[in-house]
C-alpha cells in the first residue's frame, strides 16, 4: 500500500516486521516526549533540567521513593491488566473504573462482616471479595452485551457512572459513613485487615506482589491455555470460533468477569493496603489510567507490567517535582498523555517505511 | 497493426515480493485478450498497475502511441481505461442510470437527459436490453455486471479489464456474456479478461501467460490447446482426476435432511422444504449460483445455524439439541466457503489454527495448559501431508496465500471428517495444481467411506468428482441427477430454476 508519494521517494507499508524499525521508533518517541515534556516545563516556568531532576529523586531518589512508586504503580498495573484482557479478545471494557469501585465495595462489605477476625483471615476474605465483586460487576456489563447486543462501550461508561455514585450515596450521610465524620468516608479499618507491609518503615503492601504474580499468571493463562487461546482467537476472528461450536456469549461473559476480578483488586488494595479506608475520592481515575497503560503495554501483561510502573514513578516523583521547581504535579497527566501520544505514533510509523524509487521512467 | 495498449518491462514489487518482473505486453485493438495465470501469478497486480491502483516501480505503458503514467484511477480513465470488478461498485438504491452517471465528474449538476441518450444509445448499440430506471438492487447478478460494463463504456473506455467476470454467473449468463464480449470487441474494444477457466480462455483471440510475476508467453489462442497453455501456466503437466463412476451404490445414508426449512434475519426463505441424503462413500455434488441456499445448507448440517422447521439426523440421531462442537465430534468436518471469515483465525498460528475448536480437547492438552509441543509436531505433519508453504509451524495464518490458508483448514477438517465431510467451495480461487491434491484427499475420503457434500461453481469439477449431483436454486432442490446424465446445459437450466422434470 502507498501512503504517499513524490519525486523518487514514497512511504509504504512493510510487509514484515523490523525490529531495527521498532526500536528507532520508540527511541525517538521517547526523545518526542522528554523534548516536548521540557517545553512544557519551560511554559510552567521552571527550568526542565532541575524538573527532570526532582521528577527522577521524586520517584527513584531513596528506598522510600522508590517503595511509593511501587505502591502508585500497583492499582495502575492491576486495571492495565484488566483492560489488556479484555481489549485482547476485542471487547472494549472502559469499566475497570466502575469494577475498580464494585471490588473495593465487595471486599468491604464481606471484610465488615468478618469484623475483627484474625489476619490471616482477613486477607484471604479481601482478595475474595474484590474479585468476586469486580467479577460480578464486570460480568453485568457482559451479560448486557451476550444476551441483549448491548454495546459494550455504552454499558460500561453507564455502569461506571452508576457505581461510583452508589458509593458516594453509602457514603454520604448513609450506612458507611464514619460514625461522627464529616467526610465521605468510611471508618478506619481494623489493622489485622490492613495488608502486610513487606519493607519496613514504606507503605509498600502486599498487594505490589500479587499483581506481579498475577500478571505472570496472565501471561500464561493468555499464551499456553485454552482461555487464552479462545481469547486471543476471539479477538482475531470470533466468527470462526462460533463455527466451531465456541459458545460465543459465554466467551464474553467469562472475559467480563475475568477483567472485572482483576480491576476490583485493585479498588482492595488501595482500601487495605493505601487508604486503610474506603473513599471515593482515591479510586477514581485508576480505571481510566489503566486503559492508557493497557495500550502502552500493547496489550502484553508483561509490557503492561513496565508502562505501570513507568506511570507510578510519573504519579510519585510529580510531587516533589512540585515542591523543588514549582511546576503543578496535575502537568503529570499531560505528560502521560503525551507519552502515549508519542507512543502510538512511533508504533504506526514503524509499520511504515520510505523508499526510494528506481527508474520510474 | 499498432497496438491500442502496450506494456513494457514493467515490474511492481511488494516489499521482498516480486509481483511483476519485467512484463511485456500488447493489447490490438478489437481483441479479447485473456490473462492467465495461477493465484499469485501477477494478474491481479497488473490490472492495478493498468487502472491506476498500483503506481508500477518500472516500465511504460503506452496507450494509442503516447506514454501515460497513472497515480490514481481516474487517471486510468482519463487515458480510457475501464475496469469491472470481481465486486460490483454499484448502489443498489440508486436506478441504473443514476448508477452509470454518479461520480463521473459531470460538476454538481446531472444533466440527466443528455446522459440518458448517451447511455440508451451504448446499451442499443450492444444489444443490451436495460431498464434504465430500475432499481440497481431488483436486478439480476449478470445484469448488474452490465450496467458495470455501460458504466465503462460511458467514461469513455476504449479498453476494459474485467476481473474474473463470471464468478457469479450462471452458464447461461456467462454465455450471453461472451456474446456481448464478442459484439464490443467487433465494434473496436479491446478487452483484457482475466479468468482461470479454460473453457472461457478458449474463446479469446490471444493468451498471455503469467507465471510467479512473469510472461511465459503470448499465444494466439487458435493454436494452442488448453494442455499446453496448463503447462505454460504451471510449468508442467497435470494429471485430471476423475473419479469412477458408481452412481446409486445404495450405501446407507450417513446424513439425512428432511424437509429442512430456514428464513434469514429478513424473514426471507433460504431453505425451503428441502430433503437430500448424504451417503456413506458417496460424493453429493451440489451445483447452484452462489446465494441460493448453499451456505445455510452446509451451516445446518454443521450445526452452526440452527433449522426452523425438518430435522437433520446424523447416523439416525436427530441434531437439533447439538452444538457445532458436538457434531464435530461425532465426526463431521467442515470447510467452508469463506475461509478467512469462517475458517481460520488470522492472528494465530497455523499449529494454532490446526487446533481450533479442539483447544479443550484431549490429546492438546496437557493438565490445564494447551501441549504447544504436540500441537507443534502435529502442525509439522500437516504441513509436510498437505506440502503448505511456509515457514513453519508457529507461521501466522495472516501471511499465508489463499491456497495455503486452505489448506491449514483441509488438514483440520479431513481429520474430523470421520462420518461425513462437508465441503463448500473448497478449491475457489486456488492454483490448478492445489485444486487437483484437493480433489484427491476428497476422493480418498470417499474411498474410506465417508459421506461427502461438496459444492462447487466449476461444474466440471463437480461432473468428474461427483456420484449424484443435486441442484439448489432459491433454497429448493431442483433435482437429483446421477453423474452420467448430467451435462452443462441441463444443470445450467435446473440452476436458472427449471425443476428437473421440466428441463429437457
Amino acid at each position: 500500500m502507498t501512503l504517499l508519494a513524490w519525486s523518487g521517494w514514497r512511504i509504504e507499508r512493510r510487509s514484515g516486521r523490523s525490529s531495527f524499525a521498532l526500536v528507532s521508533a520508540l527511541l525517538s518517541a521517547g526523545a518526542g516526549a522528554v523534548l516536548c515534556c521540557a517545553l512544557l516545563f519551560l511554559a510552567a516556568g521552571a527550568d526542565p533540567i532541575a524538573a527532570f531532576a526532582a521528577l527522577a529523586k521524586g520517584s527513584f531518589g531513596s528506598t522510600r521513593a522508590i517503595a511509593d512508586t511501587l505502591v502508585r504503580a500497583t492499582p495502575l498495573i492491576l486495571t492495565g491488566l484488566a483492560t489488556a484482557i479484555a481489549f485482547r479478545a476485542r471487547l472494549w471494557n472502559i469499566g475497570a473504573e466502575g469494577q475498580v469501585f464494585a471490588g473495593a465495595m465487595f471486599a468491604f462489605w464481606c471484610q465488615s462482616a468478618i469484623g475483627a477476625a484474625p489476619a490471616y483471615l482477613q486477607i484471604p476474605v479481601i482478595v475474595l471479595g474484590s474479585l468476586c465483586g469486580g467479577a460480578l460487576f464486570g460480568a453485568l456489563a457482559g451479560a448486557l452485551k451476550a444476551r441483549f447486543q448491548v454495546d459494550e462501550v455504552i454499558a460500561t461508561v453507564m455502569l461506571n457512572y452508576i457505581i461510583i455514585y452508589a458509593l458516594s450515596l453509602l457514603l454520604q450521610q448513609g450506612p458507611w459513613t464514619e460514625p461522627g465524620g464529616f467526610f465521605e468516608q468510611t471508618a478506619m479499618v481494623p489493622d489485622q485487615a490492613k495488608l502486610p507491609i513487606l519493607i519496613e518503615k514504606t507503605r509498600l503492601h502486599l498487594g505490589f506482589v500479587l499483581a506481579l504474580v498475577l500478571a505472570a499468571i496472565l501471561h500464561v493463562v493468555l499464551h499456553h491455555s485454552p482461555l487464552g487461546y479462545e481469547i486471543r482467537a476471539a479477538g482475531s476472528n470470533l466468527r470462526a470460533l462460533q463455527v466451531q461450536g465456541v459458545h460465543a456469549g459465554r466467551l464474553i461473559l467469562v472475559v467480563f468477569a475475568l477483567s472485572g476480578a482483576i480491576a476490583g483488586l485493585a479498588g482492595a488494595f488501595e482500601v487495605y493496603g493505601v487508604q486503610y479506608r474506603l473513599k471515593s475520592g482515591t479510586l477514581g481515575g485508576l480505571g481510566y489510567t489503566g486503559i492508557i497503560i493497557a495500550i502502552l503495554g500493547q496489550l502484553s501483561p508483561r509490557a503492561v507490567v513496565i508502562a505501570g510502573l513507568l506511570f507510578g514513578a510519573l504519579l510519585n516523583g510529580s510531587t516533589l517535582m512540585q515542591i523543588r521547581t514549582g511546576v503543578p504535579s496535575a502537568l503529570i497527566y499531560a505528560i502521560e498523555a503525551i507519552i502515549l501520544m508519542f507512543f502510538l505514533i512511533a508504533w504506526a510509523i514503524s509499520q511504515f517505511r520510505l523508499r526510494r524509487l528506481r527508474d520510474v521512467d | 497493426m499498432t497496438a491500442r495498449l502496450s506494456i513494457s518491462n514493467l515490474s511492481k514489487r511488494f516489499g521482498p515480493v516480486i509481483a511483476n518482473d519485467g512484463v511485456s505486453l500488447e493489447i490490438r485493438p478489437g481483441e479479447l485478450h485473456c490473462l492467465l495465470g495461477e493465484n499469485g501469478a501477477g494478474k491481479s497486480t497488473l490490472s492495478s498497475c493498468l487502472y491506476g491502483l498500483y503506481q508500477p516501480d518500472q516500465g511504460r505503458i503506452v496507450i494509442d502511441g503516447e506514454e501515460r503514467r497513472f497515480r490514481s484511477p481516474a487517471d486510468a480513465i482519463r487515458a480510457s481505461i475501464g475496469m469491472v470488478h470481481q465486486h460490483f461498485v454499484l448502489v443498489p438504491t440508486f436506478t441504473v442510470l443514476e448508477n452509470i452517471v454518479v461520480g463521473t465528474g459531470a460538476g454538481w449538476r446531472l444533466d440527466t437527459r443528455a446522459a440518458r441518450r448517451r447511455v440508451s444509445e451504448l446499451c442499443q448499440r450492444n444489444g443490451l436490453q436495460l431498464n434504465l430506471d430500475a432499481l440497481v438492487g431488483d436486478l439480476s447478478v449478470g445484469e448488474q455486471q452490465w450496467v458495470e460494463i455501460v458504466k465503462a463504456l460511458y467514461l469513455g473506455a476504449r479498453v476494459l479489464i474485467l476481473d474474473e467476470p463470471t464468478a457469479v454467473l450462471t452458464p447461461q449468463e456467462s454465455e450471453r456474456l461472451f456474446t456481448l464480449l464478442q459484439q464490443m470487441t467487433a465494434d473496436g474494444l479491446s478487452i483484457i479478461l482475466i479468468t482461470h477457466k479454460m473453457n472461457e480462455v478458449m474463446r479469446s483471440d490471444r493468451v498471455t501467460v503469467l507465471r510467479r510475476g512473469r510472461v511465459v508467453g503470448t499465444v494466439e489462442t487458435g493454436s494452442i490447446t488448453r494442455e499446453e497453455l496448463t503447462q505454460m501456466m504451471i510449468g508442467r503437466q497435470l494429471k485430471q482426476i476423475e473419479a469412477e463412476d458408481r452412481a446409486g451404490s445404495g450405501a446407507p445414508a450417513v446424513v439425512t435432511i428432511s424437509a429442512v426449512s430456514l428464513r434469514d434475519a429478513r424473514r426471507v426463505a433460504v431453505l425451503d422444504n428441502l430433503s437430500l441424503e448424504l451417503r456413506a462413500g458417496e460424493v453429493l455434488g451440489l451445483a447452484g449460483v452462489a446465494g441460493n441456499g448453499q451456505r445455510e445448507l452446509f451451516e445446518a448440517i454443521a450445526g452452526v445455524r440452527r433449522t426452523e422447521r425438518g430435522e437433520i439426523r446424523l447416523d439416525g440421531k436427530s441434531v437439533a439439541n447439538l452444538s457445532a462442537a458436538d457434531i464435530a465430534r461425532r465426526g463431521v468436518g467442515y470447510v467452508p466457503e469463506d475461509r478467512f471469515r469462517d475458517g481460520l483465525v488470522p492472528d494465530l498460528t497455523i499449529a494454532e489454527n490446526i487446533v481450533l475448536g479442539q483447544q479443550w480437547q484431549a490429546p492438546w492438552r496437557r493438565g490445564v495448559l494447551l501441549d504447544a509441543a504436540r500441537m507443534r509436531e502435529h502442525a509439522a505433519r500437516s504441513i509436510a501431508d498437505f506440502s503448505i508453504a511456509t515457514t513453519g509451524p508457529g507461521e501466522r495464518i495472516r501471511r499465508l496465500s489463499g491456497g495455503n490458508a486452505q489448506k491449514v483448514i483441509l488438514a483440520r477438517e479431513l481429520a474430523k471428517a470421520t462420518r461425513c465431510l462437508l465441503c463448500n467451495q473448497p478449491t475457489r480461487g486456488l492454483d490448478v495444481g492445489v485444486i487437483e491434491y484437493v480433489h484427491g484427499q476428497i476422493l480418498r475420503k470417499r474411498q474410506d467411506g465417508v459421506a461427502i457434500l461438496l459444492a462447487s461453481e466449476e461444474l466440471e469439477d463437480l461432473m468428474r468428482l461427483s456420484d449424484r449431483i443435486a441442484v439448489i436454486f432459491r433454497g429448493r432442490i431442483m433435482g437429483i441427477l446421477p453423474r452420467h446424465s448430467a451435462s452443462i446445459a441441463l444443470l445450467g437450466q435446473m440452476m436458472a430454476g427449471t425443476p428437473l422434470e421440466q428441463a429437457a
